[in-house]
């Protein structure tokens, strides 16, 4: 059996299951804007002082929503018992496991497409190709943690409360070298390249790990 | 030959107690029965012959091999259905079922063949959300048959599926192995030369026709 078929199938019925409920994607997108009218009016942000809050307020808006996008990945699944008859199928957990991650992240881009150029309209911050190469190389580390943690958490009564226990922690490297990525990629001082290296090496060590997790994560 | 043999099956909840013990053997092509009360430990028992779940000790062997050890080679062999029927609501009956055929690795022409031994094929396109429960039912015993199991494990297959629901089983059952939990102790006669008694998660022996032979 080809897991990357598997992969492909759990990806899109995942898309294609929220396109035509429309459940969490326009919510996301609606809390990004509001996170951003709140720090907007929260801070005093001019032409000089742009390019260092905003690099902040893009992140925590990234980081709340991404924690609402992958809870809600595997949580869905165990509430409508249908993650037991994926699992009591053929089809390697490993794969199940990267096709949900694959939606997962396919949504928090749609709203990274709404987050980014809001961020230069609220805030005047200037928007980059640099900008976006750095949020999305973050996305794929923060959705391999964030999907592995659901998982884990999809058991429990508490998920809400744990899966940002268990996740903030190991996201802090994505958000120390994207936040200084953007910030570099927005103007100021720092090397760009050292960061989006420091990225990409969080993502493949994160993925790999995660990929190894899954399997026990899930078969167990 | 013996397609599932399981010695002192027991498991545990936490403390409870939830199935004590229990020992099945199951001969090729033989439709087995399991009555019991609510809480009797029907489901659990038929989750680990499933191998949804592991037993807290014992031992059970399905065609053969060890069912804990070899867990992913078996799913080809065994068809579920569960408690809870598990589809996705956005997607049509047709559309769900063509996802477990990407997950078990046959082709997507199971689907119309499948829908159609389950009397679904008129609703195919209907989403899953918009089926009644006895429908919704039917789906879950077509997805179980999808990758053509020799072994099945039934959990209470019958409930909400109406009036026809021995033919159909009857049907699906036919040139298979089946372990079938129900309260209906008049369709487990119909279907099954032998039934086991479970209580309070002991087996208390098997039946043939509900003529206890302990």
């Amino acid at each position: 059996m080809n897991p990357f078929r598997v992969a492909l199938a759990v990806a899109r019925k995942d898309l294609v299951s929220e396109w035509r409920t429309r459940e969490m994607v326009p919510a996301l997108a609606q809390f990004i804007v509001l996170a951003l009218l709140i720090g907007n009016f929260g801070f005093q942000i001019d032409a000089r002082n742009a390019a260092s809050i905003a690099p902040g307020i893009l992140w925590l808006a990234l980081v709340f929503a991404g924690l609402v996008a992958f809870g809600r990945t595997f949580a869905a699944e165990k509430e409508q018992a249908s993650l037991e008859a994926m699992l009591m199928t053929p089809a390697s957990p490993v794969a199940i496991f990267a096709g949900k991650g694959l939606a997962a992240s396919a949504m928090l881009v749609v709203c990274e497409a709404v987050l980014l150029p809001a961020i230069s309209l609220f805030f005047g911050a200037p928007f980059s190709a640099g900008v976006v190469l750095a949020v999305l190389l973050a996305t794929i580390g923060m959705a391999a943690l964030g999907c592995i943690f659901a998982a884990i958490v999809a058991r429990v009564r508490a998920r809400e409360l744990l899966l940002p226990l268990l996740t903030l922690p190991l996201w802090i490297p994505f958000i120390v070298a994207g936040g200084q990525a953007v910030q570099t990629a927005m103007g100021l001082p720092g090397s760009y390249d050292q960061a989006i290296g420091l990225l990409i090496d969080f993502d493949i060590l994160f993925v790999v790990l995660t990929s190894l997790a899954a399997r026990f994560v899930l078969d167990e | 030959m013996s397609i599932v043999v399981a010695n002192g099956l027991t498991h545990r909840f936490g403390r409870e107690l939830a199935l004590d013990s229990v020992d099945v053997v199951l001969d090729t092509g033989e439709h087995m029965a399991v009555l019991g009360d609510n809480g009797a430990g029907k489901t659990t028992l038929l989750r680990i012959l499933a191998t949804a779940l592991r037993p807290t000790s014992g031992q059970l062997q399905i065609a053969g091999l060890d069912a804990f050890r070899e867990r992913r080679r078996l799913r080809h062999y065994v068809g579920f259905v569960a408690h809870a029927p598990g589809f996705y609501p956005a997607l049509s009956a047709t559309e769900n079922l063509e996802f477990f055929c990407v997950l078990q690795g046959v082709d997507r022409t199971h689907v119309e063949d499948a829908l159609q031994t389950v009397g679904l094929t008129a609703v195919a396109h209907r989403r899953a959300s918009e089926l009644s429960r006895g429908m919704q039912q039917r789906l879950a015993i077509a997805r179980s048959i999808l990758h053509e199991p020799k072994l099945l494990i039934l959990d209470e297959p019958d409930a909400s599926l109406g009036a026809d629901a021995a033919d159909l089983l009857g049907r699906i059952m036919h040139g298979r192995s089946v372990v079938l939990a129900t309260h209906d102790q008049a369709l487990a006669n119909r279907l099954c030369p032998r039934t086991l008694v479970l209580r309070h998660g002991r087996s208390l022996g098997t039946a043939t026709h509900l003529r206890v032979v302990r």
